[in-house]
């Protein structure tokens, strides 16, 4: 089977167990071309893993994770296809920006005019002829994107790119990557913190504990938020609303509730159960809290 | 479109592009030529006192001439050593300093692993070829060039030489690949072929002088690979100097019992070598990158 040139991944059923440690479960999702997908999760969530078995880097225990319609393994020009940066990827200590690039270009079939041009992309053209063990993290990260571009891929895998990089760096990133998902190449990029890759996520993968808690738009992400409700009635309330059909309730400390409902409908509802509303805030938009809520981390 | 531009079944050989990569990794850091300064010591050193093999014959005056092939031979089986390690240090480098992820990338498992063979095997080539250069120059100083040896004979062991240390060094990428950890892969190499593979070859031979153990054990002992190497390389420098009993002075030099001819040895440290990358490419194909 041949590569089918979509710039797409897709991953179903992948489970990966390292010893007692099942890292990922029963894991699927696609990541779409033309889109930036955030890949989100706490650390140890399996994030780590699972970009690794897409590229073939770590054998699947089960399921498959496929580039473009096949395995990472049988694409015949993965350098091509795709470019990743990943954790912990290093560069041997002694050799120079420039010599690490040529070798890789070498690899991947291009030559010293494309490792000039990705140097001068990454900012990194100063430094090309430094050993890059005297490199600091963010300059490291530079000539990792550096060595993913080298082959012009249609598909970015990141992994914690924003790791070492300075706010100058991160906003730049950003925007590199806007840019390569609105030109109809393919973003997959990993973070355990919404906040480092705001606004340019169009698309969500959430892991939690090795499975997916929430895949989509991020606006369905910001339609699950929740009406933050202090009232006279609490118990009232809720039996109120779920009789509207809002089953969705969190009782919180002190009376509050926490609903996954439109805050005009729970507004109506209040009144006309007779419940006193003494506050109702809207929750609505905030990313950061239905992430920490899927994730299991405290709001 | 060609077979290896499908995809389908992942690629086995290396590209040429892979083969200059692999080849540029090396050349941009040091250990090879760091590894090649003992080397040329050695080579140097050994030729021109005429070594271990000069004392070791020192009776056989008339046979003077013989004893610069001898040295080489020697210098070169030294040689290989070092060849070895070079292969396991390029090999293991990639997972010190994790640049082994990248590397798998865009090259492949298995084609790195015979493009990482294919540049140490000629890196192991050079070292034999400088230990020959260096060596004969020392050795047509130091021994005096009273009788010059026959150029075909030195020819021949250089040959051989350039074999054993391709060999070597692809035996080290394989021992690199499938230990991964440089210090233990270095360390193990050198206990082995310094120290155990010669207590193996003891074991192997002790019984068989009062005929407690079958001759057959014994000979086992020239089938060890560093053994394999050093009668390869010992072969024809000892039947110019012994003549027929070219065969036990091999014996004597490489510690083994009834050593077959230097080809069939030759042979034997390639099946050895085949056998190692066979087994580095399951292991590493199968391997985690995390």
């Amino acid at each position: 089977m041949d590569p089918d040139g979509s710039g797409r991944i897709r991953v179903e059923g992948l489970a990966k167990r390292f010893g007692a440690v099942e890292a990922v479960r029963g894991l699927s999702f696609t990541v779409e071309p033309g889109a930036v997908t955030g890949f989100l999760g706490p650390n140890g969530s399996g994030k780590t893993t699972t970009l690794r078995a897409i590229l073939g880097l770590v054998r699947p225990t089960s399921g498959t994770a496929l580039v473009e319609g096949v395995p990472y393994a049988a694409l015949p020009r993965p350098g091509r296809v795709v470019g990743a940066v990943l954790e912990a990827q290093g560069v041997h200590p002694a050799r120079t920006a420039r010599r690490h690039l040529q070798a890789t270009g070498a690899a991947v079939g291009v030559g010293d005019e494309r490792v000039a041009e990705v140097l001068g992309l990454v900012g990194l053209a100063d430094a090309a002829d430094r050993p890059a063990g005297g490199f600091s993290l963010g300059m490291n990260q530079r000539l990792a994107l550096a060595t993913a571009l080298l082959g012009d891929p249609r598909i970015l895998v990141l992994d914690e790119p924003g790791n070492g990089l300075d706010p100058q760096g991160i906003a730049w990133l950003r925007e590199f990557l806007r840019g390569w998902a609105h030109a109809g190449r393919t973003v997959l990029v990993s973070s355990h913190q919404l906040a480092e890759l705001g606004q340019i996520v169009d698309r969500l993968v959430v892991l939690d504990a090795g499975t997916c808690v929430y895949q989509g738009g991020t606006d369905g992400m910001r339609g699950r938020a929740a009406v933050r409700v202090r009232c006279a009635d609490p118990a009232r309330l809720a039996r109120a609303l779920a009789a509207r059909g809002v089953l969705e309730i969190d009782h919180l400390a002190e009376g509050e509730l926490a609903i996954a409902a439109d805050a005009v409908l729970v507004g109506d509802t209040a009144l006309a159960a007779g419940v006193a509303l003494y506050g109702l805030t809207e929750e609505r938009g905030d990313l950061e809290q239905m992430f920490l809520r899927l994730t299991g981390g405290a709001a | 479109m060609t077979v290896s531009e499908r995809g389908g079944r992942p690629a086995v050989l290396p590209t040429p592009g892979l083969l200059r990569s692999e080849a540029l990794k090396t050349l941009s850091v040091r250990s090879w030529w760091a590894l090649a300064l003992p080397v040329a010591a050695l080579a140097l050193s050994v030729n021109v006192f005429g070594g271990l093999f000069g004392a070791a014959v020192g009776g056989l005056r008339d046979e003077a001439a013989g004893i610069l092939p001898a040295s080489l031979a020697y210098s070169l089986s030294l040689a290989s050593v070092f060849a070895a390690v070079h292969g396991v240090v390029v090999a293991t480098a990639e997972f010190r300093h994790r640049t082994v992820s990248g590397t798998y990338l865009v090259g492949g498992r298995v084609p790195v692993l015979l493009a990482k063979s294919a540049v140490a095997a000629g890196t192991g080539a050079v070292y034999a070829l400088l230990t020959a250069v260096l060596g004969l120059l020392a050795g047509l100083l130091g021994q005096g060039a009273a009788r010059l040896p026959s150029v075909g004979v030195l020819l021949a062991v250089v040959g051989i030489g350039i074999a054993v240390c391709a060999l070597w060094s692809v035996l080290g990428v394989a021992l690199g690949t499938t230990v991964v950890n440089q210090a233990g892969a270095v360390v193990g190499l050198l206990v082995y072929v310094l120290l155990l593979e010669n207590l193996l070859s003891l074991v192997l031979r002790s019984g068989t002088e009062d005929g407690r153990a079958p001759a057959a054990v014994a000979r086992l002992s020239s089938f060890l690979p560093a053994n394999a190497g050093d009668i390869a390389l010992f072969d024809l420098p000892a039947r110019q100097l012994g003549g027929r009993f070219g065969p036990s002075i091999v014996e004597s030099l490489a510690g083994v019992a009834g050593p077959p001819p230097g080809w069939g040895a030759l042979l034997v440290l390639l099946v050895w070598t085949a056998a190692g990358l066979a087994l580095a490419g399951v292991v590493g194909e199968r391997r985690d990158i995390t």
